[in-house]
C-alpha cells in the first residue's frame, strides 16, 4: 500500500484537472451568446438586403428606365395596374406553377427515394454518392447548354437512341405540347442531387438504437419506415422543399437557354427580364417582381405554418 | 441479418438495379460533356453521337484554356483562366466558410433559446431569397460602386455570404431541432458552461448538416453568374462562369469543345471538395453514448 | 414465460474477443443479474440473447427452442434501453402501444393494455406527454411500460437505472423487483452497480473479459466468492485483501501482511489448503463488518493503529493500519476513537477467505 498522503495529494490533483475549467475560460450567459451568435447574420442580411429591396420597392412605383439618363418619376399603382391587367400575365404564371409542380415534385420523390437506396454501407458508397451529386455543381447555364445539344431533334444524342429503338424522333424543344416537359426533366436532372443529399443527411440522423427497439417490438419494415424515419426525416424535407420550390419559381437559365422565349415556356423569370432589359422599363420589371414577391410570401408562409406543426413538441 | 439468402439476394439486386437506373440517369449527360471537352467542335455536334472509342480524343481543348498550345487560342492565355479559376476559389470559398460560420451559429441560437419574434425573424431570413436577382442587381450595383465593393474578392464574397446566409441559417435549424437538448443539458449538469457543452456536444453530431450546406453554399457561390457577371468585370477579381460566358461568343459560333473543356476543369475543384468530405456527410450519427 | 440457455457462445467485434465460451442457463420466472465492469461482456451477451448481434460460435436457446436464425422480432423478447430508446415523436401513450399497434391489434384492447400497464407503472396522468417532457424515471417507466405491454417470454435490461440519480435510483430498483415478482417474468438484468445486483438478482453472474467468474445466488456470491475478482467487486466497501503466507505442519499458520500478526489455521482449512493450492503466496480475505474492533488488547488481537475514521451515520469506517497495510473495519456509531490510536481488532476466523495467489481462484 502506498503512502496514503501521497495518493491523497495526488487524488486532489486528478479531481482538479477533471472538472471542467469553468472558471478559467470565458463564460458568456444564455442571453448574451444569442445575441452574439445572431448579430453577425442579421447585420449582414439587413445592410446588404434592406437598401435595395427598399429603393427596388420605390422604383415599382415609377416611371423608370436604368438605360436612359431621367429620373424617375411617380406613377402610382400605374405599374401594378398594367402587369395584372396584363391577360399574358396569368398564362406565365400558370405556366409557371406546372413547371414548378412537374420538376419539385420529381425531385422529391426521385430524391428522397435515391436516398433510401443509398441509406446502407456498401463499398464504393462515398464514391457513388459524390458522383451522383454531379449535374447539381454544374452552373445552369452550362447545363441548359449541353441539355440543348442532347436534345436536337436530328442529331441529339437523345433521339438518336429514340431512333435506333424504331420509335420516332421526339421534337422535344419544338414541340409546345411537351417544351415544358422536356425543361422539367432538366430542372429535376439537375436538381434531385439537393433532394438527394439533404434526405442522405436528414436519413443519417436517425439515432440507430430507435430502430433496434422498433425491431425488438416486432415492427415490420414498412412500419419501421412510417412510424420512425418520416417522422423524423420529414422536417428537413420540408426545408429542402422550400427552398427549392422557391428556386424553381424563379427558374430563368432553362427557358431562356433551351427555348428562347416560346410561348409554352414563358415562366415568371423570363418575362420580368423581358420586361426588365429588352423593354429597359425597371419600373415595370420591379412592379411585378413585387408582384411575385407577395405570391411566393404567401405560399411561403403555408409552407411554413405547415413546417411549424410538424415540428410542435 | 435474419432474411433467407435468397430474400437478401433478391433485395440486393433490386437495389442495385435502381442505384444503376439512377446513375445512368444523372451521369450520362455528364459524361457526354466530358467527353466533348476532348472533341473537335464539329465532332461535338456530329450526327451520329461518338462515344469513347468512336474518335480520336485530343487535349486541344485543354491546351486551349491554358493557353499552351501555340497558335489561335480561344479560351486566352493561362493566366487568364488560371486567374480567374483562383478568384473563384477565393471568393466561393471563403464566402461559403463565413456562410457556415455565421450562418451555423445563428441556427443553434434560434433553435436552443427563446428569442422574441422569433419566427418573424426566420421569416424574414427566408424572404431574402424570395427576389429574383434580376431586380436587385441595379440598386446592389449602385450600393456597391457608392461603397467601393465593385471589382473586388471582398465585396463579392460579402455578397455571397449574405446569399447563403438564409440556407445554412434553416437547414442547420432543422438540424439542431432534431438533436435533443437533452445532451447539452447533461453538459451543463456536468459542470460545462453553454458555450462549451455546443462545442463538446451538439456540434460533432451536427456534422452531416454541416458539410451537406458548406457543400451546398460553395455550388452557389461557384456558379453564380449574374452578380458576378455585373459586379466584377474586371480581370483582376472576375470569376469563372462570367469569363466562360463572355469568351463563349467567337466569331465562328460557339466552340462546344473548348466550352466543355472549361466546365469540366471548373466542376473538378468542387467535386473533389465533396468527395473529401462525403464521409461526414454519409456518417451515421448515433445518439448516446456508445459503450465505454 | 420462458427459461434461456446459452451454450458455448463466442462474439467477436473485428479483433476484439467480447465473450468466449459462455455457459448459462436463466431459469423460468428467475431474475438473472449480469454483473461487471465495462467491457466485461455483459452487454454484448445480452444483445446476443436478443437477436440484435449474433455469435459467431454458440446456441442461444429461449424456452428450449434454438433461437440463433431468428429475428428479434420473432423470438418474442422485450427490452429496455439504457438510454430509454423511446420514440421522440410519438407520446406515451403511443410510445406504449407502439409495439401492439405493430402487431395490429385491435384499437380498444390496446387501449386496455396501455391503461393497465400505465396504471401499474402509477403513469396514467403522462400518457399525453412526449418524451422530452418527461423526467428521467418517468421515460424509463415509459420504456419499462412498452417492454411490459408486451408480455414477451423474457424481459432483457441493459442497465435501464444508470442514468437515474441516486435517490431515484433506489426506488425504482425496489419497484423493478416487486414489477417482476408480480409478473412473474423471466427477466436478465444487466448492471455494472454491485448493490442493484445483490438486491434484485435472484442470482447473480459475475463476468469479467468475456467470462463468466461465478454464478450464485446473492449470498453465494458475498459470502463465498469463487474468486479474488468476485469478492472484490461485489460488496462496499470492498474486501480487505493482505498478502499472506502458509506454513504447514502440526499447527498450520498463515502469516499475514507480511508478519503483522498470524493466524491458526483449522484442520479443514489446511487439507483444503494443501489441495488447491498452486504454489506458496496467498491472499487473505476478509470483509470490513467481519472485524471486531477493541481497545484493550487480548487474545487473537492484532495490534493496529487508527489512521482515518469516517463517520456514515449508521455506522463508523475506520482505516488501520497494520504492519505497513490498510484494513477498513466497520463498527457501530457509537464506538469513537481518533487518528493515531491504538486499537485491537480480531477478524472472525469463520468469515475469513483465501485465494490462491496465482490462480485468484478461492481456497476457502
Amino acid at each position: 500500500m502506498a503512502d496514503l498522503t501521497h495518493s491523497q495529494a495526488l487524488a486532489r490533483e486528478v479531481a482538479a484537472e477533471e472538472r471542467p475549467a469553468a472558471v478559467r475560460t470565458w463564460n458568456p450567459s444564455d442571453g448574451m451568446l444569442a445575441f452574439l451568435f445572431t448579430l453577425p447574420t442579421m447585420a449582414l442580411l439587413i445592410a446588404i438586403g434592406v437598401f435595395p429591396l427598399i429603393w427596388s420597392l420605390y422604383l415599382s412605383f415609377t416611371r423608370y428606365s436604368v438605360a436612359k439618363n431621367v429620373a424617375p418619376v411617380w406613377i402610382g399603382l400605374q405599374n401594378y395596374q398594367r402587369v395584372l391587367g396584363n391577360e399574358d400575365i396569368w398564362a406565365v404564371f400558370v405556366t409557371t406553377a406546372k413547371y414548378v409542380v412537374m420538376a419539385v415534385g420529381a425531385e422529391f420523390l426521385l430524391g428522397f427515394g435515391v436516398a433510401l437506396l443509398l441509406n446502407r454501407a456498401f463499398p464504393g458508397r462515398g464514391l457513388l454518392t459524390t458522383l451522383l451529386l454531379l449535374p447539381m455543381m454544374l452552373s445552369p447555364v452550362i447545363a441548359a447548354s449541353f441539355w440543348k445539344l442532347m436534345y436536337e431533334p436530328e442529331w441529339g444524342a437523345l433521339n438518336f437512341y429514340i431512333k435506333d429503338l424504331g420509335f420516332r424522333p421526339i421534337e422535344w424543344l419544338a414541340n409546345q405540347k411537351i417544351s415544358l416537359i422536356s425543361l422539367a426533366i432538366v430542372d429535376a436532372w439537375q436538381w434531385t442531387p439537393f433532394m438527394l443529399l439533404i434526405s442522405l443527411a436528414g436519413l443519417s440522423a436517425v439515432p440507430r438504437y430507435l430502430y433496434e427497439a422498433a425491431e425488438v417490438d416486432q415492427a415490420s419494415g414498412w412500419f419501421k419506415f412510417r412510424h420512425i424515419t418520416l417522422p423524423m426525416v420529414w422536417p428537413l424535407l420540408l426545408i429542402a422543399l422550400i427552398f427549392r420550390t422557391m428556386d424553381a419559381v424563379r427558374v430563368f437559365e432553362y427557358p431562356r437557354i433551351m427555348t428562347a422565349d416560346a410561348e409554352a415556356t414563358q415562366t415568371i423569370a423570363t418575362r420580368l427580364y423581358h420586361y426588365a432589359f429588352p423593354e429597359f422599363n425597371t419600373g415595370l420589371s420591379t412592379a411585378f417582381a413585387y408582384i411575385v414577391l407577395v405570391m411566393i410570401i404567401a405560399m411561403t408562409n403555408i409552407y411554413v405554418r405547415y413546417l411549424v406543426r410538424a415540428t410542435s413538441r | 441479418m435474419y432474411d433467407s439468402t435468397s430474400t437478401r439476394v433478391l433485395r440486393g439486386t433490386l437495389i442495385g438495379l435502381g442505384l444503376l437506373l439512377a446513375a445512368l440517369f444523372f451521369l450520362f449527360p455528364i459524361y457526354w460533356l466530358v467527353l466533348a471537352s476532348f472533341k473537335t467542335k464539329a465532332e461535338v455536334i456530329s450526327p451520329t453521337p461518338l462515344h469513347l472509342g468512336m474518335f480520336t480524343p485530343h487535349l486541344d481543348n485543354f491546351r486551349d484554356i491554358f493557353g499552351l498550345s501555340s497558335g489561335q487560342t480561344e479560351a486566352g492565355t493561362p493566366r487568364e483562366y488560371l486567374g480567374r479559376l483562383i478568384n473563384s476559389i477565393i471568393i466561393a470559398g471563403g464566402s461559403t466558410v463565413a456562410a457556415v460560420l455565421l450562418g451555423t451559429l445563428t441556427a443553434w441560437a434560434m433553435a436552443r433559446f427563446r428569442i422574441p419574434g422569433k419566427s418573424d425573424i426566420m421569416f424574414y431570413i427566408l424572404s431574402t431569397r424570395m427576389l429574383p436577382p434580376v431586380v436587385i442587381i441595379i440598386p446592389v450595383f449602385l450600393m456597391y460602386t457608392r461603397l467601393g465593393l465593385t471589382q473586388s474578392h471582398f465585396g463579392l464574397a460579402l455578397l455571397y455570404t449574405t446569399i447563403n446566409l438564409p440556407f445554412v441559417v434553416w437547414m442547420m435549424k432543422g438540424f439542431f431541432d432534431e438533436i435533443p437538448h437533452e445532451y447539452e443539458d447533461a453538459a451543463m449538469l456536468d459542470g460545462y458552461p453553454r458555450l462549451q457543452a455546443f462545442f463538446k456536444v451538439t456540434l460533432p453530431n451536427a456534422w452531416p448538416g454541416i458539410a451537406a450546406t458548406a457543400v451546398f453554399c460553395l455550388i452557389v457561390a461557384w456558379n453564380e453568374y449574374t452578380f458576378a457577371f455585373i459586379l466584377n468585370s474586371d480581370p483582376v477579381a472576375q470569376t469563372v462562369p462570367s469569363f466562360i460566358a463572355s469568351k463563349s461568343q467567337t466569331s465562328a459560333g460557339i466552340n462546344w469543345g473548348v466550352i466543355a473543356a472549361m466546365s469540366t476543369v471548373f466542376v473538378l475543384p468542387v467535386f473533389i471538395f465533396t468527395f473529401l468530405v462525403r464521409n461526414h456527410l454519409l456518417r451515421g450519427v448515433t445518439f448516446g453514448a456508445v459503450r465505454r | 414465460m420462458a427459461n434461456v440457455t446459452v451454450e458455448k457462445m463466442t462474439k467477436r467485434f473485428g479483433d476484439v474477443v467480447a465473450v468466449r465460451d459462455l455457459d448459462l442457463r436463466v431459469e423460468d420466472h428467475e431474475f438473472m443479474v449480469f454483473l461487471g465492469p465495462s467491457g466485461c461482456g455483459k452487454t454484448t451477451t445480452l444483445r446476443c440473447i436478443s437477436g440484435l448481434e449474433r455469435p459467431e460460435q454458440g446456441t442461444i436457446r429461449i424456452g428450449d427452442v434454438v433461437v440463433n436464425r431468428m429475428s428479434p422480432a420473432v423470438r418474442d423478447i422485450a427490452m429496455v434501453f439504457q438510454f430509454y430508446a423511446l420514440y421522440p415523436h410519438k407520446t406515451a401513450y403511443e410510445n406504449i402501444a407502439f409495439p401492439l399497434q405493430a402487431r395490429r391489434l385491435p384499437r380498444d384492447e390496446i387501449e386496455r393494455r396501455v391503461t393497465d400497464v400505465a396504471r401499474v407503472l402509477h403513469i396514467e396522468h403522462l400518457l399525453q406527454r412526449r418524451p422530452r417532457q418527461l423526467s428521467g424515471g418517468e421515460q424509463q417507466r415509459v420504456a419499462l411500460g412498452r417492454a411490459m405491454v408486451r408480455r414477451p417470454k423474457v424481459f432483457l435490461m441493459d442497465e435501464p437505472l444508470t442514468n437515474l440519480d441516486a435517490k431515484l435510483r433506489s426506488e425504482m430498483r425496489a419497484e423493478l423487483k416487486r414489477l417482476q415478482k408480480d409478473l412473474n417474468a423471466t427477466t436478465v438484468y444487466v448492471t455494472h452497480d454491485q448493490v442493484e445486483a445483490m438486491s434484485m438478482g435472484d442470482r447473480i453472474a459475475v463476468m469479467r473479459q468475456g467470462q463468466i467468474e461465478q454464478i450464485g445466488t446473492p449470498d453465494e456470491v458475498y459470502n463465498h466468492p469463487a474468486s479474488l475478482f468476485v469478492a472484490g467487486f461485489v460488496g462496499s466497501p470492498a474486501m480487505n485483501f493482505l498478502p499472506a503466507a502458509y506454513r504447514d505442519g502440526a499447527s498450520p499458520t498463515l502469516t499475514v501482511a507480511d508478519g503483522a500478526f498470524t493466524l491458526p489455521v483449522e484442520p479443514e482449512w489446511a487439507q483444503r489448503i494443501r489441495e488447491r493450492a498452486t504454489g506458496s503466496s496467498f491472499t487473505f480475505g476478509i470483509r470490513s463488518e467481519d472485524i471486531a474492533l477493541y481497545t484493550e488488547p487480548g487474545a487473537d488481537r492484532i495490534a493496529s493503529e487508527v489512521y482515518v475514521m469516517e463517520p456514515l451515520g449508521d455506522v463508523n469506517l475506520f482505516d488501520l493500519r497494520v504492519g505497513g497495510h490498510i484494513i477498513k473495519a466497520k463498527t457501530l456509531p457509537n464506538f469513537q476513537l481518533r487518528i493515531g490510536d491504538q486499537v485491537w481488532m480480531a477478524p472472525d476466523h469463520a468469515k475469513m477467505h483465501l485465494f490462491d495467489a496465482q490462480t485468484e481462484r478461492a481456497i476457502f
